[in-house]
């Protein structure tokens, strides 16, 4: 696919601990198409956040790179960001290409000076007029529902919603290709949330950012905005499917699981009840041979104690990791 | 400048600290009153026999001494005796150095308190706050674990302790610095260059066994404060924002040095107590030197007083460190939080 | 619970070291004076000597062994600390718990008391108390040290207990199906204890240290010998300017040895429970 921004290719992260190592992100191959925005979603330790981490090549030991490629399309051709170093990617594509909202992007910003202030020093940080840089911020801010004035304050005199929007605005001040967010809404009651969200979605409806990650546990959230879904489990991807297709018919049973288990207006969902899964996610130091999903699985079989399954296209866009849509089952 | 809620936090800080003096100056008029045993007859036989040769001098101490605790008063009227005559400016008349009077004894050393003890806690809380800060954005590595490894065991030397090594080494086995005192006996206080020179000689030992004892504690917390401060949301927003290390460590360090002024203001009571003892030690003629002889003379008005001026300047000292902490701190300045 | 509480801590090296440090002073405060039997206040004709088979650590003035008073001296000084620390430790519990417990005016009233006594430059008012008094036992030095150092741990112990009974936490507690007494037994205790624990050692510091400066202005214990009444007699006999350095020198590195170990086990501990420190 030539409309790719990113390449995931077999990656492997691993937290490298003294004696041991846990595999936050194992074998893991996907792509981010341009225009779109991706839902990442998981019970909490499946190695989400850490995904987040690798594909901003924000790796800090213990956290290392083992294994696979990781590339992004700047000006036409793919770089492969994940044999530079975290610094240098830092200086070329932080900001630049791909930006973050971190997870309480309530305190994301620096609590003692203006915004203005602030606004000013990223300039610095990327050698741009600082006149300029700040009328580009004033019409971000405009942007997001975010009276210009709130530029000239301290970020403690902003409420939670609006600290929030001014966080988006500055994230994507640089017009970043890729836009990172790490359970962004958490925090934030449900007006806010529903606000957030709008913002986010005209930011990539105007073209400032092409495409958005969308990392969160709150599957809701991703069904009002994602164009596909991808369900991580012990550091594996289960299932990447576009949004309305996982929602309708989810394929793997974790998936399954997952959908049944959360309070949803979705009345697709609704109609099949709730449930949860039973058992509680492995530890990703020692995972469970085969599928790791085998031991809380309710079609598990022979096959899925042995062997992995692979992530295998079975309808067109529609990939799922399960022995259950294989012709290996036997 | 000074906004509204800014002078809302000045005045209820001054506020508290008025209060709070005033109760320590009332512990201070209380103690000789409720300790069993009446110290004052005691200081007063202590007394008779030191200076026998004056039975009259004495007797005219004692008279005095009794009428200035107003004993036989009722104790709301010795309180309030007490603080009409201390807002006056009158703290009793000396026993040791009678008819002398407390403040007059006090004022001339205390300068040479606060020329030990002002520059030594500044310096060593720049010193020890600039190498805290160095390690803890080092986390982990060997500058780290030896700054801190230092800190720990540096910080827990007395102020006097050191003084007495330093004293030892420099003064005695090198015999390159003056062993005690604050100007060589015999060389009168001028405005000089000798006499300058001749001070300074003599500061040197004092203000560093200070300054290197009153480091470690401070390195200690700000590594602490900037490892939480780089943990926070801010820094790793900045990074992915691409901004330099160079800037975010200045945010940090700039969040990290906040809460370190308040500790500065809380530690100058434990500060000036050190410096004290460290005065002992090098015969240095400060208020400290001065409290030590009127320890062992029991001179009680003299002591009342050295307290007196002593609580008071740690005061003074404690709100002029909040009114600039006020003028930094913007959630102050603005009336976000305390 | 409390096996994998430790655990962590004793495969940490600080902790060890400071640990290991502060058992072989305990060990030579405790048995030292059993072991070497001299009797530190005896005077003798060598007076002044620098170490020597007879007297490991030389003598004083008056020909006092040194060792002897070291040994008598760190047991003083170990005593004083620990019941200075016990004294912080129950005033701040008792300041703490009430206030939590009580809410409201006694909160208020206590909370003020705690801030003001924080603000009192509390090694001014000890010098004052000792100086009004004639006869100063240990235990009354320890009184007067700990009268003093409890307001940080009263309001910790105050913030622990708020935190702890605030309704929405024992709330989501029991939605998640705690007793209240497991509640208390699983996430109270161990995080108070903790923490009561890293306050008495550092207690047991200022202990240390507040009786070494009290004795060095002359108003340490009326008896006995401890560290601080050692480095007194050594200042007044002038003993760093005549180069006795055997006499003051072993009393202040008893000190720092003992405070430092302290000092390091609570950090130690500060790495292990604290989350915002750990590594992993």
């Amino acid at each position: 696919m030539s409309n790719s921004l990113m390449k995931i290719e077999k990656v492997k992260a691993y937290y490298m601990l003294k004696d041991r190592y846990v595999k936050a992100v194992d074998n893991i191959s996907f792509e981010i198409n341009e225009n779109e925005v991706i839902g990442v979603v998981g019970e909490s330790g499946c190695g989400k956040s850490t995904l987040s981490n690798v594909l901003m090549m924000n790796i800090i030991k213990p956290l290392a790179l083992i294994d696979g490629k990781i590339l992004f399309k700047t000006n036409g051709s793919y770089k492969e960001i994940s044999s530079l170093s975290r610094e240098e990617v830092r200086k070329d594509f932080w900001g630049k290409k791909m930006a973050l909202i971190p997870q309480a992007a309530m305190n994301a910003l620096m609590p003692t000076i203006k915004i203005e202030k602030y606004v000013e020093h990223l300039a610095d940080a990327h050698n741009i007029p600082k006149d300029k840089f700040l009328k580009k911020a004033k019409e971000r801010f405009e942007k997001v529902d975010l009276d210009p004035k709130w530029l000239k304050r301290f970020p403690f005199e902003l409420s939670g919603g609006m600290k929030q929007r001014a966080v988006i605005a500055i994230a994507t001040l640089l017009d970043p290709d890729l836009l990172i967010a790490d359970e962004p809404t958490s925090a934030l009651d449900v007006v806010n949330q529903k606000m957030f969200l709008k913002i986010l979605m005209e930011m990539k409806k105007q073209g400032i950012v092409k495409s958005i990650i969308f990392v969160t546990h709150d599957i809701a959230t991703i069904r009002q905005i994602a164009d596909r879904m991808l369900v991580m489990y012990a550091g594996k991807i289960m299932e990447i499917s576009p949004i309305d297709k996982i929602v309708e018919k989810p394929l793997n049973p974790y998936t399954q699981g997952l959908l049944n288990s959360v309070l949803t207006p979705e009345p697709e969902i609704k109609k099949r009840g709730i449930t949860t899964i039973p058992g509680a996610p492995p530890n990703l130091i020692d995972p469970p041979k085969g599928c790791r999903f085998h031991p809380r699985c309710p079609h598990a079989m022979d096959i899925c104690k042995e062997k992995e399954p692979e992530l295998k296209e079975v309808e067109p866009g529609r990939k799922v990791a399960c022995f259950l849509y294989s012709e290996e089952r036997s | 400048m000074i906004s509204k809620q800014m002078w809302k936090y000045i005045f209820r800080k001054l506020i508290f600290l008025i209060i709070t003096y005033i109760i320590a100056t009332t512990i201070v008029f209380l103690l000789p009153r409720i300790i069993p045993g009446n110290p004052l007859s005691q200081m007063l036989a202590s007394l008779s026999q030191v200076a026998q040769a004056n039975p009259e001098a004495i007797r005219a101490a004692e008279k005095n001494l009794m009428e200035e605790f107003g004993f036989g008063k009722p104790w709301y009227v010795q309180y309030f005796e007490f603080v009409s005559n201390a807002l006056r400016g009158n703290l009793g008349t000396s026993v040791a150095y009678y008819p002398r009077k407390v403040l007059d004894l006090i004022i001339p050393v205390l300068p040479w308190t606060l020329l030990l003890l002002l520059p030594a806690t500044i310096v060593a809380w720049f010193l020890g706050n600039s190498l805290g800060a160095w390690a803890g954005f080092r986390r982990n590595t060997w500058i780290d674990k030896g700054v801190l490894t230092t800190s720990l065991i540096v910080s827990q030397i007395p102020y006097y302790w050191l003084g007495m090594i330093l004293i030892y080494f420099f003064g005695v086995r090198l015999g390159i610095l003056p062993v005690g005192g604050a100007y060589t006996q015999g060389n009168f206080p001028s405005f000089s260059w000798n006499f300058f020179v001749d001070v300074l000689k003599h500061y040197i030992l004092p203000f560093s066994s200070i300054v290197i004892s009153a480091m470690g504690g401070w390195a200690i917390g700000m590594r602490l404060m900037v490892i939480y401060e780089l943990g926070n949301d801010y820094v790793r927003f900045s990074e992915a924002l691409g901004m330099k290390d160079k800037r975010i460590y200045k945010y940090v360090f700039r969040n990290s040095m906040l809460p370190q002024i308040t500790g500065l203001a809380l530690s100058l009571g434990g500060a000036l107590g050190g410096a004290l003892i460290t005065e002992i030690v090098f015969n240095y003629p400060g208020t400290g030197f001065l409290l030590f002889k009127a320890l062992t003379t029991l001179d009680y008005p003299l002591i009342q007083g050295v307290f007196v001026i002593l609580i008071a300047s740690i005061y003074l000292a404690n709100f002029i460190v909040d009114f600039i902490y006020a003028l930094i701190d913007p959630r102050i300045r603005l009336g976000q939080e305390e | 619970m409390f096996k994998t509480m430790f655990k962590p801590l004793f495969q940490n090296k600080k902790f060890i070291i400071g640990l290991i440090i502060f058992l072989i002073f305990l060990a030579l405060g405790i048995i030292g004076p059993l072991v070497y039997k001299v009797d530190p206040t005896e005077m003798t004709w060598d007076f002044e000597q620098p170490p020597s088979k007879i007297h490991p650590l030389g003598t004083d003035t008056y020909g006092r062994d040194i060792l002897a008073q070291l040994l008598q001296g760190i047991r003083s000084s170990l005593y004083v600390g620990f019941l200075a620390s016990v004294i912080s430790l129950a005033i701040g519990t008792i300041i703490g718990t009430f206030s939590a417990v009580k809410r409201g005016i006694i909160d208020d009233l206590l909370m003020s008391f705690t801030n003001i006594i924080l603000t009192t430059p509390s090694v001014l008012i000890a010098i004052l108390i000792a100086s009004y008094l004639n006869v100063r036992s240990l235990e009354v030095i320890a009184l007067i040290l700990g009268l003093f150092q409890w307001p940080w741990f009263a309001r910790a112990i105050r913030a622990q207990l708020m935190s702890v009974l605030s309704r929405e936490y024992v709330y989501l507690s029991r939605m998640a199906g705690y007793s209240d007494f497991r509640l208390i037994i699983e996430d109270l205790i161990p995080t108070i204890a903790t923490y009561s624990f890293m306050s008495f050692v550092l207690f047991i510091n200022g202990g240390i240290m507040g009786e070494a400066g009290l004795s060095l202005i002359g108003l340490g214990p009326t008896q006995g010998i401890s560290l601080g009444i050692m480095l007194q007699w050594a200042v007044l006999m002038e003993a760093m300017r005549r180069g006795l350095w055997w006499w003051f020198v072993p009393p202040g590195v008893a000190i720092v040895a003992v405070t430092s170990a302290l000092l390091i086990i609570s950090t130690a501990m500060d790495e292990v429970f604290n989350p915002r420190l750990r590594e992993e």
